[in-house]
């Protein structure tokens, strides 16, 4: 089985799906189940021919150990959430083309990661855009869509103009041979980096590219954000990763100027991760709408994953890939809780919920877990690669990396805690009490979720043994792993053992839980304070205005997206100018400028 | 049999017939434009003499790769005009055959003059057609300047008369390198301005709003696609292998086109009516097709023409059906427009991506081809440029799709409900006949290698010696 | 001396473009546009000493100085031009004046009927 065989066969499911999709568009939902799970399962088949390149017409190939990876990341984020896709498919507005466009986005994924050549990398890049932007428009927000685009675009053009530069330096298109041509060019090196960077930047969201990531991940469909958060935003990671494997980014920058023996540029990057982690925590943590706060948190973690894979180093680039796989679990986990809560209460506003874990105690249970992943709290995968990264920033002194990742995980800790007690904790609306839990076909995907970032908390070797192939093909010493551990210069970290440390303090505290009296529940309206009669009990609710002084205290972040606006309305100036001009009514302004063409002619003919 | 004279003659001839026939002028037009497309299919190279005067004295009608690329394109596209808009046509039918020859002449001729009388026809007939929408104050503008511009183009021919004695293009060709910049300079300035008119370039296209805006169905594809690929197949024609200009020439002319490009292409980004982005797009793209003749990237023009041209046919039919069906083409009022439509809308959005430089469609194939001219001319400026434009072109494009697709405020998950009233934009048969013509947008981006082996015929267009992106080079550079 | 004169008439011409509102006197400035143009390709083909380019009982030697023949040939195919034109502007302007009750293209652009 062949990487054109998988590919070819996916496009043929793709293409059924939305013939069934026309038919019935529950039926063609269910069959992008399907779809996905065939697509896991021949990417199992085809592990073993690893290293060999295909080509068909001017797309050609190569299925390497990274590739394989990431694409086993997306497929595993876009199967979960595919069993939401039926749910929600009615309420779409194009369900036929949601369905085609689920798929052909994953096709285009995994084209993009086994790409061997730039204009298959474009191409495949460009075709989840395209699609994803179609998606999202379905959902709450034209706008948002369009911002996507647009910054999106900006990355994609500033890419393409990299791409470029190096096949005409190179002379061949190939990524891994093509950058080896700038090695004597340090001016040129410097201008294809910063530009070939670009695409990975915006498509992370990191800052200042991350103006679209809120905006989009908060109003896409409920069954896209996951994918979104989880998913798509690995993609940026992918180019990253190519600038230290193919790029080589320390080899070239080898002789320029270094701060703490990282090289300038990839320190700059690096302080943008660093600034984005920051941007990200602090604004999560001001969000009244679950979704958007689950967008800026994705943020911060883009923000870790670049930092960890620019380290370009045994122990920080694995938990930067590790964090990749635990951050896309606990994401596309924490999008799904949300979606399914949104589902049955049709809101995903904090401030509206309350107390669903009297009536969705699964569904809580999962987001919790989830989010003890995404705040880097053992025993969760989110700890062992937050652990290594952190490892890998201290190892090296770089003190300012280090303390923003210090101030995103415990800020992590605030923002993931206020959904989990504004939505599932404290009390339950009236109009919430005959709320069910979600049904099993929603069940099935949180099950999976919660397994798969249990397994990579407490046996982490199992992914890492992956990551110590990559970075074996990447050109760097492999982690350490022995048996079930991880072997740093700072000591080791025994996974199990955390775990199961972590299992004894449970137990202990379910014991004291079961043995001491329960609390009375008293229901939301029932309120009292001091004889006065309250009218609105809505905002006593203590999950509106949760974190107040700290909000406060954050009062005025100027948004990066009024300077993307300034830039648009300086453009449409310019453009009625030019219209004023040159277009008018009165052909005499064109005559006019008929002769002050010749006059600059002349000009400029007889200097 | 194929004679290329016939592409001209038989149309003229159909016309005056039509002035008798008056009943059958719709049929005979129908006629003609089935007449030409399937002649210009079997035209083969070479030169055909009129009158028996052979050149530089005589007038003769030159047919090369790059003639015999817009001859057949031009005239399939106006038949596809024409019979997508077939009840349009109305008492045009006369002024529409008197067009296609002059056309067909503009496209064919080899004579400096003869192309003068040629675009005067044309002109003239198009002054005709834009008066359909009547808005008479923006035909006399068009006029004027379009008056202007010829006589401009005519002072530029008489001065390269003077200084050649020729007025063949292969001979002036000939015997221009033999002259001073100076001496050139006033000569090739007034035929670029005289060109310029038609061409859309920015000083002079003042026109452009005026007329595109207001044109129905019929006439606005007509003008965005059948005139405007004309236009510009006659510019390469002129500037690439009968204009050599020199540097301090080249540069000025690169600068103005180059500011075309970009003034138009934020000009569209602030428009909110769907055929005034697209005007302005076509003047923005006209902009960049002018500046690749100067710059020498043949193909890469002509691909860009290509793929513009046929994009602007779908774009401005569809346009001009909003007009027809809904009154307004403000697309904010048309919001959701597609969901009633999907069909059209498909071939819409196929034709927008296409602009936009999504992959797998010409428009990404054309895009490919300008870097790569450009780097290998080792010109890093206007690539950027280009690009950084291509942003600005994306976001308006994509605004469009998606207030065009997507019905519902800020806030509201779209439904169908929001959309407007329900009503068929295009017939069954124009919607099968757009889908097709989205086919062929996909097909040339998907196959690129018939797209190259179709255009160009193993040969390079007019000379041109740039690379061009071809399968083998993806492969790893061999 | 002609030609400058001649080019000269483009200049009126281009300037009773730039500096009248009216209709038809924008189309009277195109036909001095034209007028000045014509007569400066006349004069491009003049031969000094030249005779017409006419083969007579008195002039019937191909080889006697003629004047160019092919300026004055262009300039009749530019005058019927210039006319097919200036009959157009003037139909179409007869036509605003119906629609709009006046001349003045810059009352008109301000009009609501944009």
């Amino acid at each position: 089985m062949t990487l054109i065989t998988v590919l070819i066969t996916l496009l043929t499911l793709a293409a059924v799906t939305y013939l069934l999709s026309l038919v019935n568009s529950k039926l063609g939902a269910y069959f992008t189940i399907v779809t996905s799970l065939a697509t896991i399962v021949m990417l199992f088949l085809i592990k073993d021919s690893i290293g060999q390149s295909y080509s068909l017409s001017f797309f050609t190939f190569k299925l390497t150990t990274v590739g394989w990876y990431f694409s086993m990341v997306m497929v595993t984020v876009y199967f979960t959430t595919a069993f939401l896709n039926p749910f929600w498919i009615k309420k779409m507005i194009y369900p036929a083309a949601y369905n085609l466009f689920f798929l052909v986005s994953l096709i285009g994924t995994i084209g993009m990661f086994f790409a061997r050549d730039f204009i298959t990398l474009f191409i495949c890049w460009e075709t989840v855009v395209w699609t994803s932007t179609f998606i999202i428009q379905m959902g709450k927000s034209r706008k948002s869509s369009y911002v996507y685009y647009v910054v999106s675009a900006i990355g994609s053009m500033v890419t393409l103009f990299a791409m470029m530069l190096v096949y005409q330096v190179s002379g061949t298109l190939e990524i891994s041979t093509a950058f080896s041509a700038l090695s004597g060019q340090p001016v040129l090196a410097l201008i294809v980096f910063f530009t070939f960077i670009l695409a990975g930047l915006s498509k992370i969201g990191i800052f200042p590219f991350h103006v679209w990531l809120p905006m989009a991940h908060g109003s896409a469909p409920h069954t896209f954000s996951p994918v979104l958060s989880g998913g798509l935003v690995k993609m940026g990671a992918f180019i990253a990763y190519l600038s230290v494997t193919a790029f080589a980014a320390y080899e070239v920058f080898a002789n320029t100027f270094t701060i703490m023996g990282i090289p300038a540029p990839l320190y700059i990057i690096m302080v943008l991760g660093a600034i984005s982690i920051v941007v990200g925590t602090v604004m999560a943590i001001r969000q009244d709408d679950a979704k958007k706060l689950l967008a800026y948190s994705s943020v911060a973690n883009g923000g870790y994953i670049l930092i960890g894979i620019l380290l370009y180093d045994q122990i920080a680039f694995a938990g930067g890939m590790l964090h990749l796989i635990s951050h896309a679990l606990a994401s596309a986990t924490a999008f799904i809780t949300i979606a399914i809560v949104a589902y049955r209460t049709g809101t995903t506003k904090m401030s509206e919920l309350g107390g669903m874990i009297h009536r969705m105690p699964v569904t809580y249970t999962v987001y919790l877990i989830a989010i003890i992943s995404m705040a880097g709290i053992p025993p969760m995968g989110g700890f062992v690669s937050k652990w290594l990264i952190l490892q890998g920033l201290a190892d090296r002194g770089l003190l300012f990396l280090a303390a923003a990742a210090f101030f995103g995980s415990i800020g992590s800790f605030m923002y993931v805690f206020r959904p989990l007690s504004a939505v599932f904790l404290g009390q339950l609306a009236p109009k919430y009490e005959k709320i069910k839990e979600a049904n099993i076909m929603m069940q099935i995907p949180m099950y999976l979720l919660t397994i798969a970032t249990l397994l990579v908390g407490v046996f982490p070797n199992v992914v890492l043994r992956v990551i110590a192939d990559i970075q074996l093909e990447a050109g760097i010493q492999e982690i350490v792993l022995v048996g079930n551990t991880i072997v740093v210069s700072n000591g080791v970290l025994d996974a199990l053992r955390v775990f199961i440390v972590f299992g004894y303090g449970f137990l202990i505290a379910l014991v004291i839980f079961i043995l001491r009296r329960k609390s009375r529940r008293v229901t939301l309206m029932d309120t009292y304070t001091s004889a006065e009669f309250i009218h609105t009990p809505e905002l006593l609710h203590y999950s509106s205005n949760f974190y107040a002084p700290f909000e406060r205290l954050t009062k005025k972040p100027y948004p990066v997206l009024n300077l993307y606006e300034k830039v648009s309305i300086k453009i449409k100036e310019i453009g009625h100018m030019a219209e004023s001009l040159f277009s008018s009514s009165k052909p005499a302004i064109t005559i006019f400028w008929i002769i002050i063409v010749f006059a600059i002619f002349f000009l400029g003919g007889v200097l | 049999m194929n004679n290329p004279v016939l592409l001209i003659v038989i149309p003229l001839l159909l016309a005056f017939l039509s002035v008798i026939i008056k009943k059958a002028g719709k049929w005979l037009l129908l006629v003609g434009l089935l007449f030409n497309t399937a002649l210009a299919f079997f035209i083969t190279t070479g030169e055909t003499i009129i009158g028996g005067f052979a050149p530089p004295y005589g007038i003769n009608l030159v047919v090369d790769q790059f003639t015999l690329v817009g001859v057949i394109l031009i005239n399939t596209l106006m038949l596809i005009t024409i019979v997508v808009s077939f009840d349009l046509v109305g008492k045009y039918s006369i002024v529409l055959l008197t067009a296609l020859a002059g056309i067909n002449g503009m496209l064919l001729t080899g004579d400096l003059f003869n192309l003068f009388v040629f675009m005067e026809i044309t002109v003239i007939a198009a002054y005709i057609l834009s008066a359909q929408a009547k808005k008479y104050h923006h035909t006399i503008t068009y006029l004027v300047i379009g008056s202007v511009g010829s006589v401009l183009y005519l002072l530029g021919i008489i001065l390269l008369y003077n200084l050649t004695g020729s007025l063949n293009m292969a001979d002036v060709a000939a015997k221009l390198p033999l002259l001073t910049t100076k001496e050139l300079l006033v000569p090739v300035l007034l035929i670029f301005i005289g060109i310029g008119v038609e061409v859309k370039l920015m000083p002079v296209s003042g026109w452009v709003k005026g007329v595109y805006s207001n044109a129905n169905r019929l006439i606005a594809p007509l003008f965005a696609s059948v005139i405007a690929g004309t236009a510009l197949f006659v510019f390469g024609k002129l500037f690439v292998s009968v204009l050599p200009v020199s540097d301090t020439l080249t540069l000025l002319m690169l600068i103005m086109s180059v500011m075309t490009f970009v003034f138009g292409e934020f000009a569209a980004f602030n428009q909110k009516r769907v055929k005034n982005i697209l005007l302005y797009s076509s003047i923005g793209q006209a902009g960049l097709v002018t500046a690749l003749f100067i710059s020498g990237l043949v193909y890469a023009a002509v691909i860009l023409l290509i793929s513009n041209v046929i994009s602007k046919l779908i774009m401005f039919t569809i346009a001009g059906a909003f007009t027809e069906k809904y009154e307004t083409d403000d697309y904010e009022s048309l919001n959701g427009v597609f969901v009633h439509n999907k069909f059209t809308g498909i071939a819409f959005t196929i034709a927008a991506l296409s602009m936009a430089g999504i992959p797998l469609l010409i428009g990404f194939y054309a895009k490919l081809n300008i870097l790569i001219g450009f780097f290998q001319a080792q010109n890093y400026v206007l690539p950027a440029i280009i690009l950084l434009m291509a942003i600005v072109e994306g976001a308006y494009i994509i605004k469009l799709l998606l207030a065009l697709w997507a019905p519902g405020k800020e806030g509201q998950v779209s439904e169908k409900s929001f959309a407007v009233e329900k009503k068929q934009l295009l017939s069954v048969k124009n919607t099968i006949i757009c889908l097709i013509v989205a086919l062929v947008i996909i097909a040339g981006g998907v196959l690129i290698d018939i797209t190259e082996k179709v255009v160009t015929d193993g040969q390079p267009l007019l000379g041109d010696q740039s690379p061009s992106f071809t399968i083998s080079q993806s492969k790893g550079g061999e | 001396m002609i030609r400058v004169a001649s080019l000269l008439l483009l200049m009126i011409g281009l300037y009773g473009l730039l500096s009248t509102r009216n209709v038809i006197k924008m189309i009277i400035s195109i036909n001095i546009m034209e007028l000045g143009v014509n007569i400066f390709i006349v004069s491009i083909g003049f031969v000094t000493n030249g005779v017409a380019p006419i083969l007579t009982s008195q002039v019937n030697s191909s080889l006697s100085n003629f004047v160019d023949p092919l300026p004055q040939a262009l300039v009749l195919t530019s005058i019927v031009i210039g006319l097919g034109i200036t009959a157009l502007g003037l139909a179409f302007a007869r036509k605003l004046y119906k629609k709009y009750g006046t001349y003045d293209l810059a009352k008109i652009g301000g009009m609501k009927d944009e």
